[in-house]
């Protein structure tokens, strides 16, 4: 009972000549859930609202649900349920009511309407605001009434643009682990709109990375993390430290130093780099603490933060760039201290260099 | 059980006490300070409308009647038939003004084109003109020598005249009242979300029923109050009527009849304070069955 959804060459230019959204294709599976994940501006709710019906695609995209052509359906017919990050709520109804209106809207008798309603309520927690108005509750109370009535009609595909963005840090943890529970126990096809990496690894079965319009990688969470296709990717989910090398006959160069066996495929042209300038980016857990005689760089302490459980150390001279390294919590380090770095490089992530870093990858951030 | 304490943390609007500016200002002060900034108000509140009120409903007991001037009202055929006539008449363009100018508010908010602007502000000019200037205006459309006049004698060989009848009223009330009630619903469609129509409509509510559900209840507070002040102001409007100098008697204008010409004070101090009366309990009544049926109106009192 789960609808497959397929775009096909969707390109969305708007009235006013802004080309949101370049051609691009798109299958999501029933019951999966598909994260759209980019920076702001990129067109994440502008695919989504195309799967809605509330844009539409430029001339020669197709959309279909299960096979059926829905391209030029409009929002009303599709069956789709919709979570907003202002909610949304029906100012002027209560809570039961809100959730009760789309099945109002179908013509579901009171009794049945009653008892789902119900449910509804009782699968988010918030039976006992059933009479509430709305201007009388949370922020993450609203969301769950939003998510009750977006489910309540039983759509066909359910779609959240940005749900928990307003909420405070520990609550939207908390309502992302509950959203993940019940898109699971729905089997529902759901698309999710967000910009935070974190809620995107841990709801997405897939992930869609998006720059500018394109599409930059669609995968697994583990892909995108530990894979990037791009230096776009890498550095949108986290790994923001970089350094510039040289291949030279399949070993990696940085400054003086030589490595062998790092794994230097380039996913876009699908071979190994042989030689020829490369981009390295890596996470925090790429360069590490060390003695002296093991170091393969040297840098300065320029800022410390701690982390809890690491210190995150941000460090200059290594690369063009500072970098950030971790080292051991109980370490002793000031600003302005000599820091031996040690390189891992299987943890590094490389790519032919381009001439110039695209400017959105340093946007992103 | 983490949602339960999620529910308990959730807060549920405290019930403010209500002060006299309607909810507790915090830092505006004390009641007793609040009390005394209102003193000149209350002053001129009293010197210039209690007290001339007051001395309105005295002079009705001097009357011939006494008391009774205001059972006369109601039984005399002629003053009750303008109190009828002038309630329905309000009460219509009422309604027209509020239809109209929720339709085409709506379309001047949300649609872009070339002379939006021109023509939004075609639409309040009339905001300027007194009721003599509008009623004259009905008389050269629709008077003796009007354009419609002309242009039907030449047409149909007939002359349409209607300035002096109580269409003639009626338009010349709904000109004068559109653009008040016009900037008030632009107002108020401004800031309708349009998320909420593509909520209900992601529900599969058609455009009938977003129209029901969302627009209108988010438009209501707006067009309360605007249809509140277009009805009184048609209610007690005389400029219009006294420049088509009708056969039709409005409430204001046999107000200044009996006044001027009959010398007939109590009956025309009685009359005002019906009208006043009957206004205002219009104005309460619709203010107390909307404002519960929708649920929109500000809580602790309109
Ligand atoms: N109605 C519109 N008319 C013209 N341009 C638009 C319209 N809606 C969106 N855009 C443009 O399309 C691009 C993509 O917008 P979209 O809202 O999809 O971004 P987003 O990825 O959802 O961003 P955010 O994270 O800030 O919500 C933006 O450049 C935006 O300015
Ligand atoms: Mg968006």
């Amino acid at each position: 009972m789960t609808t497959q959804i397929k775009l096909r060459d969707c390109a969305k230019t708007f009235a006013d000549g802004t080309r949101a959204l370049a051609p691009f294709d798109l299958t999501i599976e029933g019951g999966e859930t598909i994260v759209l994940l980019g920076p702001s501006g990129c067109g994440k709710t502008t695919i989504l609202r195309m799967i809605a019906g509330l844009e539409f695609p430029d001339k020669g995209g197709v959309i279909t649900f299960d096979g059926d052509d829905v391209t030029h359906q409009s929002i009303e017919k599709r069956r789709v349920g919709m979570v907003f990050q202002s909610y949304a709520l029906f100012p002027n109804m209560t809570v039961a009511q809100n959730v009760a209106y789309g099945l109002k809207v179908h013509g579901v008798s009171r009794d049945e309407s009653d008892a789902r309603v119900k449910a509804m309520l009782e699968m988010m927690h918030i039976e006992m605001l059933a009479d509430r108005a709305i201007d009388q509750l949370s922020g993450g109370q609203r969301q769950r009434v939003a998510l009750a009535r977006a489910i309540a009609v039983q759509p066909r595909v359910l779609l959240l643009d940005e749900p928990l963005t307003a909420l405070d840090a520990k609550l939207r943890v908390r309502l992302r682990t509950e959203i993940n529970a019940l898109l699971r126990k729905l089997g529902i096809t759901a698309v999710y709109v967000t910009h935070d990496q974190e809620e995107a690894m841990a709801l997405g079965d897939r992930i869609v990375v998006m720059q500018k319009g394109e599409i930059a990688q669609i995968g697994t969470p583990r892909d995108i993390y530990r894979k990037p296709q791009n230096p776009f990717v890498a550095d949108f989910v986290g790994a923001a430290n970089r350094l510039d090398g040289q291949m030279r006959d399949g070993r990696l160069h940085i400054g003086n130093h030589v490595f062998d066996a790092v794994d230097a495929f380039d996913p876009r042209h699908g071979a190994i780099i042989d030689q020829g300038p490369v981009e390295l980016f890596f996470r925090a857990d790429g360069l590490s603490t060390c003695d002296a005689q093991d170091a393969d760089f040297t840098g300065r302490v320029e800022a410390v933060s701690y982390l809890g459980e690491r210190l995150r150390l941000t460090v200059s001279g290594i690369g063009p760039q500072s970098v950030m390294v971790d080292t051991h919590a109980d370490d002793v380090i000031a600003a302005g201290a000599d820091v031996h770095c040690q390189i891992n490089p299987d943890r590094l992530t490389i790519f032919p260099a381009m001439r110039e870093r695209t400017p959105a990858a340093s946007d992103a951030r | 059980m983490s949602w339960l304490s999620n529910i308990k943390e959730g807060r549920s609007r405290p019930s403010l006490p209500l002060s006299v500016f309607g909810r507790a200002a915090p830092g505006a002060g004390s009641p007793v300070v609040l009390a005394f900034l209102m003193m000149p108000g209350i002053i001129v509140v009293a010197a210039f409308f209690l007290i001339p009120l007051a001395l309105v409903v005295m002079r009705v007991a001097d009357g011939p009647d006494g008391w009774a001037t205001y059972f006369v009202i109601l039984t005399n055929g002629w003053y009750f038939a303008s109190l009828v006539q002038t309630l329905l008449m309000s009460a219509g363009v009422t309604l027209t003004a509020l239809i109209l100018c929720s339709i085409c508010g709506l379309f001047l908010v949300r649609n872009q084109f070339a002379g939006r602007s021109m023509l939004t502000a075609l639409l309040t000019l009339p905001l300027s003109f007194p009721g003599t200037v509008v009623g004259f205006m009905v008389i050269m459309l629709a008077g003796r020598q009007g354009v419609i006049g002309s242009v039907s004698d030449a047409i149909f060989g007939e002359k349409l005249v209607f300035a002096y009848e109580i269409s003639g009223l009626f338009i010349g009330y709904l000109y004068f009242s559109i653009p008040r009630v016009i900037l008030a619903v632009m107002a108020s469609a401004e800031k309708l979300d349009p998320q909420l129509e593509e909520a209900a409509r992601s529900l599969g509510a058609p455009t009938w029923r977003v129209v029901k559900d969302v627009i209108l209840p988010g438009l209501m507070p707006g067009l309360i109050s605007s249809g509140a002040i277009c009805f009184a102001t048609a209610m007690g409007a005389f400029g219009t009527a006294f420049t088509l100098a009708t056969d039709i008697d409005v409430l204001p204008m046999v107000i200044y009849t009996e006044f001027t010409r009959n010398a007939n004070v109590a009956v025309a101090a009685a009359l005002s304070i019906a009208l006043g009366a009957m206004t205002w309990v219009v104005l309460f009544v619709v203010r107390c069955f909307v404002g519960n049926s929708t649920d929109v109106a500000p809580r602790g009192g309109a």
